[in-house]
């Protein structure tokens, strides 16, 4: 415990140098900007923030990015409150009480609750993230290929399971994304896969030129298509914050402690994320709450609760991918990303080899929460004009954000074809119902997936029952067999009631 | 006539059947020296394809046998719209027209600007379709799209090449004299 928290503050040294708190700050205010505007989503801003990342160290990358995933899950509350406009589907929760609260003359306040609520939640769920991920590392250590796998496959369960309007297609989607994974050399043999004589593809397909064309490209072509329109604007007025007294919030510390836990746990899970995290904290608290009847009509828990869970997701998220290097979301995959492109390998030899950088990048997260409720207190009306910026430009920097990104991974225009090829593909799956979720984490996982599950098919002799049969595969191979039959049980049990 | 919807719902699945058979056939084309017990490199994406296969035919089979109308759909689905039962939403508005010529210019310019990047430089194709997919997207006051597109490529080209240091196409013949200028202006060696 002793040696964490001297660690911790070393790392809090660390962020406060001057290049890694420039882009921490950097991070933060273009990460509030992404969450304010409609049609850009956390994801696609950290996506688009990695070429710029490319020359800094990997310390500075990862805490902007990372101050970009956290600043994302706030600002859209504001939006939500003051025009009814969630800024991405995690605010939508917050429009219930946080709007019904402005239009009772509250809007001050319903924002002082925002800050509070994304204080508490993201510096309780970084400070469980400190506490849980030198344990957690240390039992990953002990793993095997069997349960690194069952893991995996417990990540692309839980997406298919959460995603979309059809389970098919979810699971199609991932399919191709398992698919795309497989193009290229293979490792073992150096034979060469679905490569069609190209020579590029030889090298396979970078996720992130997936990941950049499916969330940037494909959603900008999809609002285009709809002539990028928003839904008009009240005027920002006299917009500001007014936080609650110590008395008050004391009062709700059982929603509080509720959706912050909630939160947490969410983000651990791969597959779910921020927007899981919010409906699944607001919807509980309407069952459970002291106040559930009253929900819905401007009060600080439905506020609180959704805001509460999503920042304190970004903890949960940050413990898969710093302990094990498995990316549990699109956010964390792009993290991901970053320290790979700087040669660093997060997982639990991470924690013995590179530790200073961990704890940086944790303190990070502290600084990152402070830091953006700071923001929030004193620019929120300043940072809500940005709305009123056309999105026709803000679309075609975006699209010029893509292409940057896919060119300078290889500096090879081959790769900005596939970028073309894969906004197209991601249009498609949005237009025809195919979620891109299972799409871009299947295309992350992929070859962790076929290389665990190769390697244990050669140490176990063929024998695919090891990962049923070993304590810990076993788990959580049933714990993800159960997910994926969850969505078919509901049907059923629905199919059932109708009868 | 009547089964035009059943038929129209089955598309995506036939066509993604016909990709996955094809895809099938390539990766029984792949070639390794094959060990004796040791699963070789088409093992994978082969595992991957037949389950893709099998779900298309659950599809397909499940819309023309029991002319299934449900879907089963995802949890999260199902969370939000219990949670957004009874609330309100944003606000409505009439569901915004669809126009396909709109999409299919962006996609024609992308696909166009991908082409020039090598032949014209980075400037050179980036400051018309700047221009041209702003536009496109309804702006169209022209002063303010000028320095858009001119102003934001100069950026674009100084942050990437000076600050970043990414070697972006210079382009050919006159082309790359006008980027080479362009660089020393700014002081890009």
């Amino acid at each position: 415990m002793e040696g964490i928290l001297a660690q911790l503050a070393a790392g809090f040294v660390g962020v406060f140098s001057p290049l890694n708190f420039a882009a921490l700050a950097v991070g933060l205010l273009i990460g509030l900007l992404i969450a304010l505007l409609p049609g850009l989503t956390l994801v696609m801003g950290v996506v688009l923030a990695l070429p710029f990342t490319y020359r800094m160290d990997v310390t500075s990358a990862v805490i902007l990015l990372t101050a970009m995933y956290v600043s994302g899950t706030y600002a859209g509350a504001w939006t939500s409150i003051l025009f009814r406009v969630p800024g991405e589907p995690i605010d939508v929760p917050l429009l219930w009480d946080g709007y019904a609260m402005a239009r009772k003359g509250q809007a001050a306040q319903a924002l002082g609750w925002t800050l509070v609520a994304a204080l508490v939640g993201g510096l309780a769920a970084a400070t469980a993230m400190v506490l849980l991920s030198q344990p957690i590392a240390r039992i990953a250590l002990t793993l095997s290929t069997p349960e690194y796998f069952a893991i995996i496959f417990f990540g692309l369960a839980s997406v298919v399971a959460l995603g979309g309007a059809s389970l098919a297609n979810a699971l199609i989607s991932l399919f191709l994304g398992l698919l795309i994974a497989t193009v290229g050399v293979d490792d073992t043999y150096g034979a060469h896969r679905f490569t069609f004589g190209v020579p590029l593809l030889a090298d396979g397909i970078d996720y992130l030129i997936v990941m950049v064309g499916a969330y940037g490209l494909g959603e900008v072509f999809m609002r285009l298509e709809l002539g990028f329109r928003s839904a008009p604007l009240e005027s920002v007025g006299t917009a500001h914050t007014r936080l609650p007294r110590l008395k008050e919030v004391l009062a709700l510390k059982g929603t509080f402690a509720r959706s912050t836990l909630l939160g947490l746990i969410i983000g651990i899970v791969p597959g779910a994320g921020a927007t899981v995290a919010s409906f699944l904290s607001y919807g509980t608290e309407a069952q459970y709450g002291r106040r559930r009847r009253q929900m819905g009509e401007g009060i600080p828990e439905g506020i609180v609760a959704p805001q509460a869970a999503a920042t304190s997701s970004v903890g949960g998220a940050m413990i898969p991918l710093m302990t094990m290097g498995i990316p549990g979301s699109g956010a964390t995959a792009i993290i991901l990303g970053a320290f790979l492109l700087h040669g660093l390998q997060p997982g639990p030899q991470v924690f013995q080899t590179s530790a200073h950088i961990v704890y940086t990048i944790f303190a990070s997260v502290f600084v990152a929460v402070i830091g953006m409720c700071a923001i929030g207190y004193f620019a929120v009306r300043a940072m809500v004009r940005v709305l009123q910026f056309p999105e026709a430009i803000i679309s075609a920097y975006v699209v010029m954000c893509c292409v940057l990104g896919a060119f300078a991974a290889r500096n090879n225009i081959t790769d900005v074809w596939l970028l073309v090829v894969f906004g197209v593909l991601g249009y498609l799956a949005e237009r025809f119902r195919f979620p891109v979720s299972p799409l871009v984490l299947g295309a992350i996982l992929g070859p962790l997936a076929e290389s665990t599950f190769m390697t244990t098919m050669i140490s176990f002799g063929n024998d695919w029952t090891v990962f049923f049969t070993r304590p810990v595969a076993g788990a959580v191979m049933a714990l993800a067999l159960v997910t994926l039959a969850i969505p078919l049980l509901r049907r059923l049990r629905q199919r059932r009631r109708i009868a | 006539m009547r089964d035009a919807p059943r038929l129209k719902r089955l598309l995506p699945y036939a066509v993604v059947a016909a990709a996955t058979g094809f895809l099938y056939a390539a990766a029984a084309d792949i070639r390794y020296p094959a060990r004796a017990g040791v699963l070789g490199p088409d093992f994978w994406p082969k595992l991957i394809l037949a389950l893709m296969l099998a779900v298309c035919a659950w599809k397909i089979a499940s819309a023309l046998l029991w002319r299934g109308h449900g879907e089963d759909r995802g949890v999260l689905e199902e969370w939000m719209e219990t949670s957004a039962a009874g609330h309100d939403g944003p606000p409505d508005e009439p569901a915004p027209e669809r126009r396909f010529w709109r999409l299919a210019g962006g996609i024609a310019l992308s696909v166009a600007y991908v082409w020039a990047l090598p032949r014209l430089g980075f400037f050179g194709a980036t400051a018309p379709y700047l221009a041209a997919f702003i536009a496109l997207g309804g702006y169209r006051r022209l002063g303010a799209l000028a320095l858009l597109s001119v102003g934001g490529t100069l950026l674009l080209l100084f942050f990437f090449m000076k600050v970043v240091y990414v070697s972006l196409p210079l382009g050919q013949g006159p082309f790359q004299q006008l980027t080479l200028a362009l660089m020393q202006l700014m002081g890009i060696r």
